[in-house]
């Protein structure tokens, strides 16, 4: 028997006993939709988690940190590591870094006529503003030709004050326009210039730009080229009659973060990170464990979703048994003419796979409904976690559409699979005598 | 039923020719169906050796047997067993379905089997929407479609008037003559053996004589 005839035998025979094929079906239905729903809020939940985090900066940054020296510890073989250089280039050699951002940080003040603000001041690499997530909401980015030229965090504008006053005004700054001065003196504006006994230069800077206030890591620091800030720290330290460290033996960065190329191998390179002796954080921390939080949220909601399902299945069970009695004669009849068992096994495998497979269509077809309309009049996890995200509570993934097909159809193939094996083994003799 | 035995055949012994046309008669009980049965790969025997065309029934497994049927035997039931919810054309050509033939080509054999048995207005009707012998007909043609070596009718007549009797028994004898095929019809009806080239008288699960009409066909087993 070949296969269009078995799928044209099949589709007829369910048409023939149309209602309980519905009904079967519609026991999948539920079964399905119940499932895909309650996983999709489990999804929604973990993206609910990944948006949250990444307001507080990219998810798929690894950051760097000086190691916490510990004398009384003996390095326990480890080599001593610096986040210098060198550093640099062993991070950039591990596979899935897209980019390597070291940054010098100090501390100044930004003087703007008689308004000020005291702020980090970032030496940056202005090749990898781009990956790192800077987005400029005025101006540009820094580039490679600029000098003594800062891009500003997008509420540094608000911070600036007047420190001679004595009630608070709102600042009239432009930074875009107005001329700006950048001093290293950690006393500027509170102390008697005349009094003084550093002398600390002021520098003149253009603004390339300002970014946007999405990002808190970015929003309050002055970014410019890494040249500029280094030259600036030597100026100070030459003020403050500092003798000059040599570079080895030295942190040179304050800080250096690593970009990877997508949120899945952060695990992998930072554990890399860190086997080179380093100190690394990423959100990715925290990531886990709000994902274990959700995933075992989401196995609970799966759960009762795959009682339905199981009782669906039972559905299909109890549905091909019954057609087997009133087929018995049928089965009976085409065995005498010359259906194989194998022929009659499949047609019952197919019957029943086949009442799956339309549970499951029609199920993701009702999932999408019931999806849109928890997401359209439930609100969003935003509101109940307070972060004020439009994070949807019910997300389908794409791959669950074909995973839910797959396992609907195979839910009907195992359903089936008992009644089959009795069709099978029905005797072909006994099955034609019964009047 | 129970633990009482019923000893349903008891040493019985028979040969059938290849083309031959035999008839078993006996009265109800007598065990004509089950021996029957028996040469059709249907039931197997306690005991005993079942040799059709050299090959052993009693040692085939239902896979085996599925196909020797498929390739070899034929039937036509008292109750003429079509299915309820298949057409006439459908239930002819069904055999056909499971040997693997194209649809195109099984519809065809099937129709032109359907107009030999005198049905080529009644393709497509259903089986309650014909008579006992047009039911029987179609229950024929669907026996002779897959041109099977060998056809065995079980009281074809049994619930038949004694006119379609013989229109029924002429259509199977000339079909099977025809197809240069061997019959063995089952009935407790006199009349109906005389159609046959040899008859074998059963009671009691035994066959009491055999009864030779004609001239018997070659010697095959
Ligand atoms: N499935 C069965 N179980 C028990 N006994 C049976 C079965 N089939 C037939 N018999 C018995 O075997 C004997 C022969 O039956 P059968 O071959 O049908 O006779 P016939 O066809 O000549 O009327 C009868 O006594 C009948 O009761
Ligand atoms: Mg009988």
């Amino acid at each position: 028997m070949n296969s269009l005839d078995l799928i044209y035998m099949g589709i007829k025979n369910l048409w023939r006993r149309k209602l309980r094929t519905f009904l079967t079906v519609l026991g999948v239905i539920i079964g399905a939709a119940s499932i895909i729903v309650m996983l999709s809020i489990g999804f929604g939940l973990t993206q609910a988690f990944e948006d949250q985090l990444s307001q507080w900066g990219s998810l798929t940054n690894i950051n760097i940190y000086p190691k916490w020296s510990d004398p009384g510890i003996p390095g326990g073989g480890n080599k001593e590591v610096y986040l210098n250089d060198e550093a640099v280039a062993s991070f950039k050699a591990i596979p899935h870094v897209v980019a390597v951002n070291p940054i010098v940080e100090t501390y100044g003040t930004v003087i703007n006529g008689k308004y000020i603000t005291s702020i980090p001041i970032r030496g940056i690499d202005p090749k990898v503003m781009q990956d790192f997530g800077f987005e400029i909401a005025e101006g540009r980015l820094l580039e490679v030709s600029d000098e003594m030229t800062a891009v500003f965090g997008g509420q540094v504008a608000m911070s600036f004050y007047n420190p001679k006053a004595t009630v608070w005004r709102e600042p009239k700054v432009d930074l875009m326009k107005d001329k700006l001065m950048i001093t290293l003196n950690p006393n500027y504006g509170w102390s008697d210039p005349n009094l003084d006994t550093v002398n600390y230069k002021s520098y003149k800077i253009k603004v390339a730009g300002i970014l946007t206030q999405e990002n808190y890591e970015h929003s309050y620091a002055v970014y410019m080229p890494m040249a500029d800030v280094k030259k600036m720290i030597k100026d100070k330290e030459k003020a403050e009659n500092q003798k000059p460290t040599p570079n080895k033996g030295k942190d040179e960065y304050q800080n250096i973060t690593v970009k990877v190329d997508d949120m899945n191998n952060v695990k992998e390179v930072q554990d890399q990170i860190k086997a080179l002796g380093y100190e690394a954080y990423s959100l990715n921390d925290q990531l886990e464990a709000m994902k274990q939080t959700a995933r075992s949220i989401q196995l609970a909601l799966g759960g009762i979703g795959a009682i339905s399902l199981l009782v669906a299945a039972i559905g299909i069970t109890n549905t091909m048994v019954m057609s087997i009695y009133e087929r018995t004669r049928e089965i009976g009849i085409m065995k005498v003419i010359g259906a194989s068992i194998n022929d009659i096994k499949k047609l019952f495998l197919f019957e029943s796979a086949l009442i799956g497979l339309l549970g499951g269509i029609l199920g993701i077809g009702v999932s999408y409904l019931l999806s849109f309309l928890i997401n359209r009049f439930g609100g969003s996890f935003g509101n109940f976690m307070g972060t004020g995200l439009d994070s949807k509570i019910s997300i389908i993934p794409i791959w669950l559409v074909f995973a839910s097909l797959a396992f609907s159809a195979l839910i009907g193939v195992i359903s089936g699979y008992y009644p089959a094996r009795r069709a099978m083994k029905l005797s072909a003799i006994d099955a034609i005598r019964t009047e | 039923m129970g633990d009482e035995k019923i000893i349903a055949l008891n040493n019985v012994n028979l040969e059938i020719y290849k083309k031959e046309i035999v008839c078993i008669i006996g009265t109800s009980g007598s065990g004509k169906s089950t021996l029957l049965n028996m040469m059709a790969g249907l039931e197997k025997p306690t005991k005993g050796e079942i040799i059709v065309n050299n090959m052993h029934l009693e040692n085939m497994n239902e896979k085996q047997l599925t196909k020797f049927r498929q390739k070899n035997i034929g039937f036509v039931f008292q109750s003429y067993n079509l299915i309820p919810t298949l057409t006439a054309l459908e239930n002819v050509s069904l055999v056909l379905t499971f040997r693997g033939v194209p649809r195109k080509i099984r519809d065809k054999k099937a129709t032109e089997m359907l107009k030999n048995v005198g049905l080529g207005n009644r393709l497509h009707h259903k089986p309650s929407e014909m008579s006992g012998g047009q039911q029987q007909r179609v229950s024929i043609a669907r026996a002779f479609v897959g041109n099977p070596k060998i056809v065995f009718a079980d009281e074809p007549t049994g619930n038949l008037d004694t006119k379609t009797t013989f229109e029924i028994m002429d259509l199977v004898t000339s079909m099977s003559k025809e197809l240069n095929q061997t019959l063995v019809i089952v009935t407790h009806d006199n009349e109906i053996s005389r159609y046959a080239n040899r008859i074998f008288h059963m009671r009691d699960g035994k066959i009491e004589n055999v009864e030779e009409l004609l001239l018997k066909g070659d010697v095959v087993n």
